[in-house]
């Protein structure tokens, strides 16, 4: 399915885009071009730097460096609002879409069609108008329809039919797929050839190969932010596509010890099943060992991780923690020994208005206070103990957690668990949001605890990490463990290859 | 993340609402069986035109509340706002004599409050139940300055008309209540402001990516509210034939208890107008069912507390994934 | 998704939360000091003995009330039922000590039933996850219908003059309520400050995921609160019967706004995470003398809710600024 070449100068190009956050180059020097009636696959692991290009195109991001060209002209794009007069729209993960609204309502939301008397909507105006739109996309449904009695595929039909309405020239869509069952998807595939047809442009990000292929014209990957390939699909394939997206140069500072054989079982997950969209899960980790779980955004790693921590509840099987069946609390969990050092450490691993003392101490109250006294003293004795083991810079115990850098953040969460005398630790995305240098002390810390005898179970969406840090893994899609690897197998090809959608 | 199936065009088409009948429209029809069985004097006719005329008033209350409710907020001022603007109406009826000068000063006192609680909860980001606390307190503290503590008494006689009038045979007080009910219901269900008071609850981002002021919304729904208290304080002077600095005190609750009976969920930005009406007409029911068995007042409001429990408990059973 | 911040922007980032908790306490017992010199040298009466005693009792009344409260709001919450609860309490007492004479079975039916209604109140945020204003307005209704249908309209006055002391005795001199209050602000800042619980609550105010996720039992320690604040209600219940000698349907009426408003003026935030049980009793003391000062200076009574409610709005505006410029 590929395009004849338009000629002319593309639709829309962006050139040299540069762009940084504090210590971390999110896109280096890429380019990107697209064409009308085509669609442009953009590929790349995780944190490779598409939804940044993405939202350096639509306006939400500024770059550093860089042109933008439309239809040969340069133009600026410094907001949401110039991306939308050149037609550029989104499609966002989160749709925009109001529950107890019609679809047509949702659809002209701010844009409503006025009636005969000022504020009155033109109620049967905007219904066809709406019938309109969703009759270019090929969806046939009546737009009285309220939007929350919509299935998931269905209403990313009513935002993509939003984004059209106002003249969306050139459409992007964000893992379009991830949500939908295997007959929408084709429903999908349908909408975009009719619009292929009528000259939009559609920007594609997508993990599944299948799909790449299937529907691309054009494929660029990315990675570590910068450009690695474009080509047509015709001219490569998948293993290559998968080399393309993993190479890269290893990193030199942190080298992997030689590990002590692995004790005793610690954690044994036997059959387990949550309402949370997991299900036959069966893992074990024992003590001394890093165990990595991987697998794409949205396979379900952070719900196993939950349901073993007991933050969700299980509805099948069992979870044993040194041989012992746990209850199901986050309370029993932490008594017992677990830790859980969340993905989101701000909203959930820190009370950011609290001291950096009250934080490492949270989890380890009881132990520390038998009695149910509290002696602020040996609080503050103990948080600094644990400031010193872990050299988190902070000027005082008593600090705000809030104004710690990222880093140092991560090291008060995983200093709240050595304070509750953890042997057992989860940890969800470690080093996100970390700069480079902190990475790998990171990486030591876990070292030393299983060096020290504790068990980890580690999920991490860089794949390069769990290859250079655990001693094996499991991998993860849509809800269910696909594979486990074990050492000599562990290769980030094997875990991309597994954890993709065939 | 949990994908739903679609849903067959010929079911979706009907009103969300809809489903909802079974709730309270059940809970009325049991309570006026219940009370019907219990009491001989609950179903004549006259008695059920006094629960239409007696529900007026909280009807013009619970419609603000509906809305105010989708917006994730709530008012919990509405019942001394309308005290406040009844006496307000009294005194001013009385010193000049004029209807219509009197009822503008009631509307404009209903307003000035809207635009407090508008202006508390939009601009300055007080919790709608905290500001609303708040000009509960003002409003009461201003009732009772006014009056001394006292009743005004002295309205003109011609003032009872208004509650007790009729127009082609049918009670004054429903007209108007009828009236407000269709306005709101245009209000809500065909124009902007209505389809932006669904947004303003069920996903605020929405609107502001689509270049709506939320503050400015805010500022109208609370408005709304004072203008029908506004109103309501003209049928509840003229049933009184007086004006008490204690006589709304109360009527939020009832009105709160109305919409969440009716069906309008506090979470989600759904609202069901006819509910509401529905809700009002349950709690009127027990008021008056309670009142002939000689039930008191207080252990009335307790059953209605305990009512707006399960309303909410089942609102809770409803909403779970 | 925010991203890390790097340590040289750390370094430019205002301080949130030096321990400010004492320097806040101090800057309200200045303006404590300041009030008492106003009213001073607006009124004679303001520094007689009987007026100063006045004050005391009244600021050890309303801390008891707002003592329990404070650590609702800890946990981000509200309890808006203490004024009814205060009510039914009273009159439940009252109706014992009458009936059996006993001013030892008045107050464990006091303290009983303000527990009761705590635990019920806890019940109904914790297990029916109802959010705690919703579920303690409905019970506020519910217990104030309940109260007057009980008294129907009667009164109930003539207590034994042992049980009389708690309220209206003196030791020393000084109110016995004082004493009272000096008790509870020793139990409520140990509890607070000294126990795991007390750090706890403090956590799940400040962020109750993360709380959770480090081991908390959010809903037993939610429950525990609640229950505290009612059974601090039946005890407040106890010194006013004892205090006013009498009791009717309406006694909880026009309570529960103080209540609030001696809790924000204190310093303790409605969103939940920090504040101090020292910080209410000085709210409590501020706002005692507003009301007292307002008496004093005849201002007609029907004002005093309403500057109650100003009050209210005010502290919380401040807190709402303060809270989103932190961010």
């Amino acid at each position: 399915m590929s395009a004849e070449g338009v000629p002319g100068p593309p639709l829309f190009e962006l050139r040299g885009i540069s762009k940084h956050f504090p210590g971390v180059k999110a896109l280096d020097d890429v380019s990107f071009e697209i064409r009308a009636g085509e669609v442009h696959m953009l590929v790349g692991e995780n944190g490779a730097g598409k939804s940044t290009l993405m939202k350096v195109l639509c306006g939400a991001y500024r770059a550093d460096r860089g042109a933008f060209f439309h239809r040969g002209e340069e133009v600026t794009i410094g907001e949401p609002l110039d991306a939308r007069k050149f037609g550029i729209a989104v499609i966002f993960q989160e749709f925009t879409l109001v529950p107890y609204l019609d679809i047509a309502q949702n659809i002209f939301l701010g844009r409503e069609i006025r009636g005969p008397l000022p504020g009155l909507v033109d109620q049967r105006g905007i219904h066809s108008a709406a019938k309109r739109v969703l009759d270019t996309i090929g969806f046939d449904i009546d737009p009285r329809i309220p939007v929350h009695r919509l299935g998931v595929a269905q209403q990313q039909m009513v935002e993509i039919a939003k984004a059209l309405s106002q003249d969306a020239r050139i459409l992007v869509m964000d893992e379009p797929t991830a949500a939908l069952s295997d007959r929408e998807t084709e429903l999908l595939f349908a909408m975009i050839a009719r619009l292929k047809q009528n000259g939009v442009a559609i920007v594609y990000i997508s993990h599944r190969l299948a799909e790449v292929f299937a529907l691309g014209d054009r494929i660029t990957v990315l990675r570590d932010g910068r450009k690695v390939g474009s080509v047509s699909p015709s001219e490569t394939g998948p293993d290559q596509l998968v080399a393309l997206m993993v190479g890269r140069s290893v990193d030199t500072t942190y080298a992997r010890p030689a590990r002590p054989q692995a004790g005793e079982v610690v954690l044994e997950v036997k059959d387990v099943g949550a309402p949370s969209g997991i299900a036959d899960i069966n893992l074990t980790v024992r003590a001394g060992e890093i165990v990595g779980l991987s697998g794409l955004v949205g396979s379900g790693r952070t719900e196993v991780a939950r349901a073993i921590f007991g933050a969700d509840r299980i509805s099948a099987g069992e979870i044993r923690l040194f041989g012992e069946r746990i209850d199901g609390s986050t309370q029993d969990s932490t008594r017992r020994g677990m830790a859980l050092i969340p993905e989101n450490r701000k909203s959930q691993g820190l009370a950011l208005a609290r001291s950096v003392g009250d934080n490492i101490v949270l989890a380890g109250l009881r132990r520390l206070f038998p009695t149910g006294i509290f002696l602020p003293r040996r609080a503050v004795q103990a948080a600094r103990a644990v400031i010193d083991q872990l050299r988190i810079a902070t000027p005082s115990v008593h600090r705000a957690v809030g104004t710690l850098s990222g880093g140092n953040q991560q090291k008060v969460v995983i200093g709240k668990w050595l304070n509750a005398r953890a042997r057992f630790f989860i940890f969800d995305e470690p080093t996100r949001g970390i700069d480079v240098g902190a990475k790998a002390e990171i990486f030591r810390l876990l070292d030393k605890l299983v060096h020290d005898g504790a068990a980890i179970l580690m999920i991490s969406s860089e794949q390069t990490e769990i290859v250079r840090v655990c001693d094996r893994a499991y991998v993860m899609r849509s809800g269910r463990i696909v594979g486990e690897l074990a050492r000599d197998q562990l290769t980030e090809a094997n875990i991309v290859t597994l954890g993709m959608h065939r | 993340m949990s994908g739903r199936t679609a849903v067959p065009t010929f079911l979706a088409r009907v009103p969300a609402g809809l489903a909802r009948v079974p709730g309270v429209a059940l809970v009325l029809i049991v309570l006026c069986a219940g009370f019907g069985v219990a009491s001989a004097g609950f179903a004549t006719p006259t008695n059920i035109a006094n629960i239409l005329v007696q529900s007026t008033i909280l009807l013009l209350l619970a419609l603000p509340m509906t809305l105010i409710i989708m917006t994730e907020g709530l008012d919990l001022s509405m019942g001394a706002v309308l005290t406040f603007a009844s006496i307000v109406f009294a005194v001013s009826v009385i010193a000049t004599g004029s209807f219509a000068l009197a009822l503008l000063a009631a509307l404009g006192a209903g307003l000035a409050f809207g635009l407090v609680n508008g202006l508390l909860v939009s601009v300055l980001d007080i919790p709608p139940f905290i500001a609303t606390l708040g000009t509960l307190g003002i409003a009461q503290g201003l009732s009772l300055l006014v009056t001394d503590g006292q009743s005004v008494v002295g309205i003109p006689r011609w003032i009872d008309g208004i509650y007790s009038g009729r127009i082609a045979g049918i009670p004054l007080p429903i007209v108007v209540a009828a009236f407000a009910y269709a306005v709101t219901h245009v209000l809500l269900y065909r124009t902007r402001f209505g389809t932006y008071i669904f947004a303003l609850g069920g996903n605020r981002e929405a609107l502001k990516i689509a270049g709506i002021s939320v503050r400015g919304m805010l500022i109208k729904v609370y408005l709304f509210g004072g203008l029908m208290a506004g109103f309501a304080a003209l049928l509840m002077t003229a049933r009184l034939n007086s004006a008490h600095p204690t006589a709304g005190i109360g009527m939020e609750f009832d009105a709160i208890a109305a919409v969440a009976v009716g069906g309008t969920s506090f979470e989600r930005g759904n609202g069901w107008l006819f509910g509401t009406l529905l809700g009002v007409l349950a709690v009127g029911v027990l008021r008056n069912g309670l009142n002939l068995l000689a039930v008191p007042s207080s252990a009335q409001v307790a059953s209605i507390g305990a009512l707006v429990i399960v309303a909410l408990f089942i609102d809770g059973l409803r909403s779970e994934p | 998704m925010t991203r890390a911040m790097t340590d040289a922007e750390i370094a430019v980032r205002p301080r949130l939360g030096f321990s400010s908790n004492v320097t806040q306490a101090l800057f309200r017992l200045l303006a404590a000091a300041l009030l008492c010199a106003l009213l001073a040298s607006l009124s004679d009466v303001f520094m007689t003995q009987s007026n100063i005693l006045n004050v005391l009792r009244q600021t050890a009344l309303l801390f008891l009330m707002a003592s329990g409260l404070t650590l609702v709001i800890l946990t981000a919450g509200l309890d808006l039922s203490v004024g009814a609860n205060i009510g039914l309490s009273a009159c439940l007492a009252a109706s014992v000590i009458k009936a059996t004479g006993s001013p030892s079975l008045g107050v464990a039916t006091g303290i009983g039933c303000g527990t009761m209604v705590g635990l019920a109140n806890g019940a109904l945020v914790t297990a029916l996850r109802i959010p705690s204003f919703i579920a303690t307005y409905g019970m506020m209704w519910m217990l104030t219908g309940v109260t007057y249908f009980y008294m129907g309209g009667e009164t109930i006055h003539g207590f034994p003059p042992a049980f009389r002391q708690l309220g209206s005795g003196y030791l020393l001199g000084i109110p016995m309520p004082v004493y009272v209050m000096v008790l509870f602000l020793a139990i409520g800042t140990f509890f607070a400050q000294r126990t795991v619980w007390g750090q706890q609550v403090y956590a799940i105010g400040a962020n109750p995921v993360a709380a959770r996720l480090s081991g908390v039992p959010v809903p037993s320690r939610l429950l525990l609160v609640y229950t505290l604040s009612g059974a601090m209600a039946g005890l407040a219940s106890l010194i006013i019967l004892a205090r006013i000698n009498s009791a009717q349907g309406d006694i909880g009426e026009d309570l529960t706004l103080p209540a609030i408003a001696a809790v924000l003026v204190g310093g303790t935030s409605l969103f939940g995470g920090s504040g101090t049980v020292a910080g209410t009793l000085i709210g409590a003391f501020i706002l005692t003398l507003v009301l007292n000062g307002m008496n004093l200076l005849q201002i007609n009574a029907s004002w005093q809710p309403l500057v109650t409610g100003v009050i209210v709005l005010v502290a919380v505006s401040i807190n709402a600024r303060t809270r989103r410029t932190d961010e």
